[in-house]
This record gives C-alpha cells, sequence and structure tokens, in this order.
C-alpha cells in the first residue's frame, strides 16, 4: 500500500491518541506502585502542583514563564540587532569575511555556560547578566546563519539588479536581504531554541526568578512535581514561540506561501 | 547612428588551470534601431561577448563603446533579458516590472503607469499581483522583458532568452518581440543558438566561430518587415537559412573536433 500524507485533523487524532496513551501509562505505572511517586509523581499530581503554583498563595509560574520568556527574548533580539548586520556585510564582502572570521571561529563553539562565571564575575546576577548570557550564546550563530543566507542569494540576482540600475546599497537592501531571509529566518527559529537553554542554565547557577531557578529550588527541596511543572513550563513557552515564529515567517516571506509545493 | 562599437575585443579568463581564450579579436558594430543576432555553437563566446556589452565584464584588450564611450561599469543603458529570466521572487509581477523606475527615483505614479502598460501590452495584467513562481516559464521571460523595457533601455541584450521554453510558447514569445521592434525600434543584441530564431528577429545575422569566438560572417536580412512566424515559408527564407547552416555546421563541427 502507498503511504500518503494524513490530513491535519487525521494526523491531530493520531497525536492526541499517543499522548494519551503516553500520560495512562505513566499515570497507572505509578497507581500499581511500579515507580516511586517521589522520584516521578503521576500526571494528575503535577496538575494539581500546577493548579496551586498558578492560583495558590504562593502563585509564581506565571510570573516566571512571563520572566524567562523576556529575558530570552530581549537577549535574542539584542543579538539579532548586531547578529544580523554584521552577517549580511560579511555575506556581501569577502574581505570584512576573511578579517572576522578568525574570531568568529574562536568565540563560536564556546558554550554558553563557559560565560556564566565571566559574566557574574562582570554583571552580578541581574538581568543584564541573564541577557549577556542569551547574546553569547546566540550571537556568533547568527551571524554564521546570517553570512551563509546572504551568500546563497542567486548571484544572477545581483547582477540583474545592478543591470537596472540599483546602486550597491540598494542592491543590499532590495536584493540580498529580501533574498537571505526565508533562510534567515529558519535559523534564526534554531538560535530561539539556543536562547532558552542559555536563559534556563544562567537562572539555575545564578538568579532569584525565572523557571531554571523554580526548577533548580524545586530540586533542594525535593518537590519533584514542581520540577515537572517548571519542566512541562519550558515546553509549552517553547512551542507557543514557535507557532508565533512561525506566523512571523508567513507574514515575512508571502511568495513562499503561494509557491506550490514549498 | 552606431550605438554600440565592438572594437577588436579579446577576452581571455584566467583560472588555475590556466588561460582560456573565449573571446578574440571581435569586431562588430550596432546602429540605433538594429536587431542584430549572434549564432554560434555553444562555449564559442557568445555570452561572453554579450556580458562585456552589459559591463558584467571587462575585455581583456580592445574597446567595447556605447555611444562612443567606453563601458566602464555596469551599464544600466543596456537592459539585459537573462536566459534563467532572474526575476525577484519575493516580488510580484508589477513589483518586479517597477523594480528598476525604483531604484532610478521615479516617482510612484509615472512607474505605476509604466508598469501598468508594459504588463498589460504583453497580456498579463490579471496576474500583476501574482509572484513570478506561480507562473509558467513563458510567463515569467514576458515579465523579464517588461521589467527590462520599463527601464527604457538603449538597447536591449537577450543572453537566449527563450532557450528554456517549449517550441509552442518560443514561437509566441518571437512574435510578441517581433510587435515590440515593429512598434518601438527597440534596439536588440541578440543570442541564440537557432538559426530560426535569428532570421525570424534580425535585420543582420552574426555567425561566431568556435573558441575562440571570432567574428564568422555576416548576413544582411532583409526579409519585409512587419514579420510574422510563417515567413519560415518563403524561398527567400530558406535560401539563406540554408547559407547559415552551412557556416554554423563547419564551426559546431571544429568545436567538437570532428
Amino acid at each position: 500500500m502507498e503511504e500518503t500524507e494524513l490530513t491535519f485533523w487525521r494526523a491531530s487524532v493520531y497525536g492526541s491518541l499517543g499522548l494519551i496513551c503516553f500520560l495512562g501509562l505513566w499515570e497507572i505505572s505509578i497507581r500499581l506502585h511500579l515507580i516511586d511517586p517521589f522520584f516521578l509523581p503521576p500526571p494528575s499530581q503535577i496538575i494539581t502542583r500546577a493548579i496551586q503554583m498558578t492560583t495558590g498563595p504562593d502563585a509564581v509560574l506565571l510570573s516566571d514563564i512571563r520572566i524567562s520568556a523576556s529575558r530570552v527574548l530581549t537577549g535574542f533580539f539584542l543579538s539579532v540587532l548586531v547578529g544580523v548586520p554584521f552577517g549580511l556585510v560579511m555575506g556581501v564582502s569577502p574581505v570584512v569575511r576573511a578579517t572576522l572570521n578568525p574570531i568568529i571561529s574562536i568565540i563560536r563553539p564556546l558554550p554558553a555556560l563557559s560565560w556564566i562565571p565571566l559574566s557574574m564575575l562582570w554583571l552580578g546576577i541581574d538581568e543584564q547578566q541573564k541577557y549577556a548570557i542569551v547574546f553569547m550564546g546566540c550571537f556568533a550563530s547568527i551571524l554564521v546563519y546570517t553570512t551563509d543566507a546572504t551568500m546563497r542569494v542567486d548571484p544572477v540576482l545581483r547582477r540583474a539588479a545592478r543591470n537596472l540600475g540599483a546602486s550597491n546599497f540598494q542592491v543590499l537592501r532590495y536584493v540580498i536581504l529580501p533574498g537571505a531571509l526565508p533562510d534567515l529566518l529558519s535559523g534564526l527559529k534554531v538560535v530561539l531554541a539556543i536562547a532558552w537553554t542559555c536563559v534556563i542554565s544562567a537562572e539555575m547557577v545564578g538568579a532569584n526568578s525565572g523557571l531554571g531557578f523554580r526548577i533548580w529550588t524545586a530540586k533542594e527541596w525535593s518537590d519533584t512535581g514542581q520540577v515537572l511543572v517548571g519542566m512541562i513550563s519550558i515546553s509549552v513557552t517553547v512551542l507557543i514561540l514557535d507557532i508565533a515564529f512561525r506566523g512571523l515567517e508567513r507574514l515575512l516571506l508571502p511568495w513562499q506561501r503561494k509557491v506550490p509545493g514549498s | 547612428m552606431t550605438l554600440i562599437q565592438l572594437e577588436n575585443v579579446t577576452k581571455v579568463f584566467t583560472s588555475r588551470k590556466g588561460d582560456v581564450e573565449a573571446v578574440r579579436g571581435f569586431s562588430l558594430s550596432i546602429r540605433k534601431g538594429e536587431v542584430v543576432t549572434l549564432v554560434g555553437a555553444s562555449g564559442c563566446g557568445k555570452t561572453t561577448v554579450l556580458n562585456m556589452v552589459a559591463g558584467f565584464i571587462a575585455p581583456t584588450s580592445g574597446k567595447v563603446l556605447l555611444e562612443g564611450e567606453p563601458v566602464s561599469r555596469i551599464e544600466p543603458r543596456c537592459g539585459m533579458i537573462f536566459q534563467s529570466y532572474a526575476l525577484f521572487p519575493w516580488l510580484t509581477v508589477r513589483e518586479n516590472v517597477e523594480f528598476g523606475p525604483k531604484v532610478n527615483g521615479i516617482s510612484r505614479k509615472i512607474r505605476k503607469d509604466l508598469a501598468r502598460n508594459y504588463i498589460e501590452m504583453v497580456g498579463l495584467t490579471e496576474f500583476a499581483d501574482s509572484y513570478p513562481g506561480e507562473l509558467s516559464g513563458g510567463m515569467r521571460q514576458r515579465v523579464a522583458l517588461c521589467r527590462a523595457l520599463a527601464n527604457k533601455p538603449d538597447i536591449l541584450l537577450c543572453d537566449e532568452p527563450f532557450a528554456a521554453l517549449d517550441a509552442m510558447t518560443r514561437q509566441v514569445m518571437q512574435q510578441e518581440l517581433l510587435n515590440i521592434v515593429s512598434r518601438s525600434e527597440q534596439t536588440i543584441f541578440f543570442i541564440t543558438h537557432s538559426i530560426d530564431e535569428a532570421l525570424i528577429l534580425s535585420d543582420r545575422v552574426v555567425v561566431m566561430s568556435a573558441r575562440p569566438g571570432q567574428v564568422k560572417a555576416v548576413y544582411d536580412i532583409d526579409l519585409s518587415r512587419p514579420r510574422k512566424i510563417d515567413v519560415q515559408l518563403t524561398d527567400e527564407y530558406l535560401k539563406i537559412k540554408r547559407k547559415i547552416w552551412d557556416m554554423v555546421e563547419e564551426e559546431v563541427k571544429a568545436s567538437m573536433n570532428m
């Protein structure tokens, strides 16, 4: 039998079934005392804990999500603001590329975590330090993605634009930027996920708010329910941001939406 | 009046594998309002000649003159039509056509009218807001033609623009170009490896030798204008086609070392 692509609704039905089975097995294996709920609380208990954390007297979950998300987005935008223009220039200028490449090659392999000691020494555990960690974790990747995307723009389009009388700046603005945008946006989507890793790590090491901090303190109190609520909150927030990002892509790339088969 | 003058032009490409002489001692002049076609086997340096006229590459020696002045940069007065269309995929048909006027600082209102007229001329009005990705090859090349014409070039350079199209579409496009020529007396420098295409379109056909490309022969085509595709059935046409074919065949064999 030939394999065909499922419709959205059928796929959703299968997906829900999978999820329900997974949660059901999890719940049952704890009810049957196969797993100690101290190490892994059942879904029902996680839901109760999540409700406590959003409505109870110590309702911190929503503000933690807000704080972590704003750290991620601020740091991410800062690195986009610096990384994209630099990447564009590197993409079009072999001289700038050759000059900056060694520096970037040194910075890029460093995990964001390795910046935590220096950044705490310089900036304490304030918001600025979180932004700095995200920035260091994202900047070099954004630079490389932007440079690659810029270099992949069809040279015949640059030639056509020059032939129609466009100046160097106009070629950059009207041809290279829009031409690089599809690859650039898929690169940024990957980097946004990196930004989350940076913030959660930074919050675990030195912070007094945010999802990373909440998970880490819960572990100190052996509150596994809270650990899992924190983890699931990360998943859900990243998923929501991803959907928002896709919407942004559709908005910025109307011409790709209409091309059949892409 | 001479618009384009190539004087003893030679182009040598340097690469790690050694030098390749693509064009040697090439001389040709194109008058205003003339349609000149360059035919030759693939790899004979046709495109190199065109790219030098457009200013994309500089000759190794010799001169390329536009209205008596050497071409020293990418020259917007020489509007190019590429075989691969080279339309901006993120711009609609209308925005593609407006691109030249826009970067040259023509006001929004004037370039809107310009675009509308050209798009109407090639019968794409209902596709004005479509993206190139939604169009067929023939339609894309019509947009490319509009985009080049909207910039009011002194000369239209065509680099095998219809080579990727099917035979039927190709004929329609040739007729379209003939209509434009009869309407506007646009100067055109056209490259093709199809002798039929060359004969239908041109006032003069230049046969190029195998690499390094040189002018092998020049034929004046006196078929009456305005021309229709059915001119291909006349005796006059077949006679000159035979002459050019013999000449080209020699060069094709030479380029294949036969």
